[in-house]
């Protein structure tokens, strides 16, 4: 990061403040303005995105504690959604649960399952961890189509909306303000959580674990810490998942599910928060601009029904295109450019002296 | 000014490398080896030493270095920017710090993927015998797994893969990094013979000066990226300054430590 | 004595499988994760061969494996050459990218339709009667035979031929082998190939006995346990990890369901990965390169 001004923070005060200068608090409140102005000028359609924005946004957040911060790999997200969802799902058919207690007991198996799934990361790493986790993921979704072929739902649990007393969430601007204010206060949980001492602990572990055993940081514990943090968040998220579409089935919790979560965080920039909200609008919106381009280009009607493979196979090869060429993401696009500015004319950073 | 006694064979100019875009490890590295010369490169750690000979040499993707301005000659042809193997086969060989053996084959199995496809079965025979030759301890280590070589060993084994390779400008790195005295003081003179013997020019990366100065033919010194001084061993062993920092003579007011020694300012007596 | 040979035939589909796996492992440290849709198009390429071309059976597994092996060296070229100096973590999300795209390029050039070569081959695939209760289909031979025989052969070579010894070298140190002349790039498009051509034979053999559809893929995603149940960095730890897996699937779908079938795969996994991560025969050491 580079300080072109010369502008250094000068007291604690400065430095543990959140927006750092005027110029900040200027652009931070015009984005606040929009975003609370938006709903009420824009198509449903475009709300139902922002939405999909939002609900992706907690769980790539999640991800990115996970993997970004901690270091811990994890193939396994989707399975946390869907136990989320899937929590909802049996509590609300067998006991006609409402949202105030859905919601937590989605956290409180979230947690349990980040236990089991934070286990194998104490022996393993990297790559093995990777697996592990993918394992577990096929063992929920087995649980998970257990449970509908069982009981009959083999088309999947239809949800009612959530309601609060007489209150019904169901017009899309409710879920909109709802959901901007969960994620406004998941943001500013793990800004400050990267920055406290559980932060640094993660920052220490994903660097050198075998350095940070030996500054005493309790390798195990942070570990499993991060494990759980991101379950939780991440269940939550699977229990907003099911409220939103109303409709809870195990063939939506694949594989590809977790790639998408994964691709959220790599192509914005694995490690800044930046990063993950430039990655999850990416992510979200791009079956939706391969649609309109598809429509722009007036594709005959014959090719509309491969379009699910068109979004699939181009997915990937954005992907592709992204870690080949720009493995720090959007972020680091971001960053060149401003760093072209900062250090203009110099191109380099000169030898200290 | 080098004495010009052969022929130029490595002309770099100007050298600049700068690692993750953004970081610049060396800068205006101006350095001439002469055939059959053994030119040692000093400094302490973090100099850039290693850089040079990587620069030399080739990088692979994982290192993210680029070389950003200036060049690198051999015998007339441009090779910088060039992958490691096709250095290699030009003549340049690397003898690198650590990385320096394979470790799960057997020290044979190490010696068979260096020679050349090409070599018939009678010159490899050859080869073989006179890298034995040099290096007695590695013929009665031969079925052993290179892995469990000792430090010394290791050194000769990767000299030995290096010779292999028919190098006509040979690269060592921290040649004595690691090893007993006697150890290294042998490997120097090994080092002496086989330029002798074989005609191949050496180009020596050391943090030991002494143990360095003893075999050069002409010394550079590199701190922070840049060279600061250059000459023939006794002057390097005469001046006060290296005299001071590398060979741990003549404290001035009191025993500097490590600190001070990256931090102090120089007097200007680099130029003199 | 079915249920053994079962065993026996998948355990060698997962063979002919996991040969993939480990081969660009060991050269390239980067686990494939697109191997299951490499197994995929090769099942389909054979479909088009033998759909278009000839229909003789020996020519068209002849052409349809070349096709396979010149798609390992293009992946190689294309895409892996340049996940080359990246970290691990990167190179193995390329290929899950990779195999995204080319699971989608399936279903756009081939449709998700069911389809036979079998029919096209002129070929049946016949039931054997081995003893009194067993019976096993031709391709079912085919599968046991062509895994002892590609595993030989690469025994053979890895051991024995100078090829061999440079290919464990660039496994090993690829920096080193670059310095002492080794032309990485020329090795690990080998090993692409090479992979692509055992992944895409298993995948027409599998074809031919079962059936083509795009869902084929999820064999590969079973075939990862095997590689790690028998380590990660080892060959003769396919065969024992094969069977492992192999049985537990084949008790699973006898006794409990198949759903369960498709799990029994993971659950080897998970107890292996905390029982002894690096495997049967692999080694240790592979935990700390990751």
């Amino acid at each position: 990061m580079a300080f072109a001004s010369g502008y250094f923070k000068t007291s604690y005060k400065s430095d543990l403040s959140l927006v750092e200068t005027g110029t900040h608090w200027v652009f931070l409140s015009i984005l606040i303005i929009g975003l609370v102005v938006f709903p009420f000028i824009s198509s449903v359609f475009l709300l139902d995105l922002a939405n999909q924005v939002f609900l992706a946004f907690i769980g790539a957040m999640a991800l990115m504690l996970l993997t970004g911060y901690a270091g811990q790999i994890s193939l396994g997200h989707a399975g946390f959604i869907a136990a989320g969802a899937f929590t909802t799902a049996i509590l609300f058919k067998e006991m006609k649960a409402p949202i105030w207690i859905t919601f937590p007991a989605s956290g409180i198996v979230g947690a349990i399952l980040g236990i089991i799934f934070g286990l194998p990361s104490l022996r393993l790493r990297g790559l093995y961890l990777a697996l592990s986790t993918l394992a577990m993921h096929f063992l929920v979704t087995y649980f998970g189509s257990e449970y509908e072929t069982k009981r009959g739902f083999s088309t999947g649990v239809v949800i009612s909306p959530p309601a609060f007393g007489p209150f019904k969430i169901e017009d899309p601007r409710v879920w909109y303000f709802l959901l901007l204010s969960i994620d406004i206060m998941a943001l500013l949980f793990l800004i400050n959580l990267a920055r406290s001492r559980t932060g640094r602990a993660w920052s220490a572990v994903r660097n050198r674990e075998v350095v940070a055993e030996a500054l005493g940081i309790k390798v195990s514990f942070y570990k499993l810490s991060a494990f759980i943090t991101s379950s939780v968040m991440t269940s939550i998220a699977g229990c907003l998942f099911a409220y939103y579409r109303g409709f809870v089935s195990v063939e939506a919790f694949s594989l590809f599910m977790t790639i998408q979560y994964i691709a959220m965080i790599i192509i914005g920039g694995l490690g800044t928060i930046l990063g993950t909200i430039f990655g999850t609008i990416f992510v979200v919106l791009l079956p939706y601009s391969i649609d309109m381009i598809g429509k722009m280009l007036h594709v005959p009607a014959r090719l509309t029904t491969y379009m699910f493979a068109i979004q699939y196979a181009s997915f990937g090869l954005i992907m592709i295109i992204f870690l080949v060429l720009e493995p720090g993401g959007l972020v680091s696009v971001w960053n060149r450019i401003k760093n072209y500015f900062i250090f203009w004319p110099y191109r380099y950073k000169p030898l200290e002296r | 000014m080098p004495q010009a006694t052969g022929k130029l064979l490595l002309n770099i100019e100007n050298l600049e490398v700068v690692y993750h875009n953004v970081s610049t490890a060396i800068q205006g590295i101006t350095l001439q080896v002469y055939q059959n010369q053994i030119v040692g490169l000093l400094g302490t750690n973090g100099a850039g030493k290693t850089t040079i000979l990587g620069a030399i040499s080739g990088f692979l993707g994982v290192d993210d270095a680029k070389i950003t301005e200036g060049f690198i000659d051999f015998q007339g042809e441009k090779i910088h920017n060039r992958p490691p193997h096709e250095i290699t086969l030009k003549g340049i060989v690397l003898v690198p710090e650590w990385g320096k053996i394979f470790e799960h084959l057997t020290v044979q199995e190490n010696l068979d993927v260096c020679v050349s496809s090409g070599e018939r079965h009678l010159k490899r025979k050859d080869l073989y015998s006179r890298v034995f030759d040099y290096f007695p301890p590695l013929q009665m280590a031969k079925k052993r797994l290179a892995g469990y070589l000792s430090g010394g060993e290791r050194q000769m084994l990767s000299l030995s893969t290096a010779l292999l390779c028919g190098p006509r400008l040979l690269l060592v790195d921290e040649l004595s990094l690691g090893l007993a005295p006697i150890v290294v003081g042998e490997l120097m003179n090994l080092l002496k013979v086989i330029r002798d013997e074989q005609q191949i020019t050496v180009l020596l990366v050391e943090q030991n000066a002494l143990a360095a100065l003893e075999i050069a033919d002409y010394g550079y010194v590199i701190e922070n990226g840049r060279i600061v001084f250059a000459g023939s061993p006794d002057r390097l062993r005469n001046h006060q300054d290296i005299q001071e920092f590398y060979l741990g003579q003549g404290a001035r007011e009191s025993r500097k430590s490590y600190r001070d020694v990256k931090q102090y300012r120089r007097t200007r007596r680099w130029y003199g | 004595m079915q249920l053994l040979i079962n065993t026996t035939v998948l355990a060698s589909l997962y063979c002919l499988i996991c040969i993939g796996y480990v081969f660009i492992y060991r050269a390239t440290r980067v686990l494939n994760l697109a191997h299951g849709e490499l197994m995929a198009v090769g099942g389909y390429f054979i479909f088009t061969v033998a759909l278009s071309l000839f229909s003789k059976p020996i020519p068209s597994f002849f052409l349809a494996c070349i096709f396979s092996m010149v798609l390992g060296f293009a992946i190689y070229f294309f895409l892996m050459r340049f996940m080359a100096g990246e970290s691990v973590f990167a190179a193995v999300l390329a290929t899950i990218a990779l195999g995204i795209l080319l699971r989608g390029l399936i279903t756009l050039i081939w449709t998700s339709q069911l389809w036979h070569p079998l029919q096209y081959l002129g070929m049946e695939n016949a039931s054997h009667r081995l003893t009194r209760e067993a019976v096993i289909s031709t391709f079912g031979i085919v599968k046991v035979l062509g895994a002892a025989l590609l595993y030989l052969s690469l025994f053979f070579c890895l051991k024995f031929t100078r090829w061999g010894l440079r290919m464990r070298a660039v496994g090993e140190n690829p920096l080193l082998a670059s310095r002492r002349g080794i032309k990485l790039h020329k090795y690990y498009a080998f090993s692409w190939g090479i992979a692509a051509l055992s992944g895409g034979f298993a995948g027409m053999i599998q074809a031919c006995d079962s059936g083509l559809e795009p869902g084929m893929f999820v064999i590969g995603l079973k075939a990862f346990p095997v590689v790690l149940v028998g380590g990660l960095d080892s060959f003769g730890g396919v065969i024992p990890g094969a069977f492992i897996v192999a049985l537990a699937e084949i008790l699973a779908i006898n006794y409990i369901s198949p759903q369960a079938s498709e799990s029994a795969p993971f659950i080897v996994l998970l107890a292996m990965l905390l029982i002894r991560p690096w495997g049967i025969l692999g080694t240790k050491e592979e935990l700390e390169r990751v």
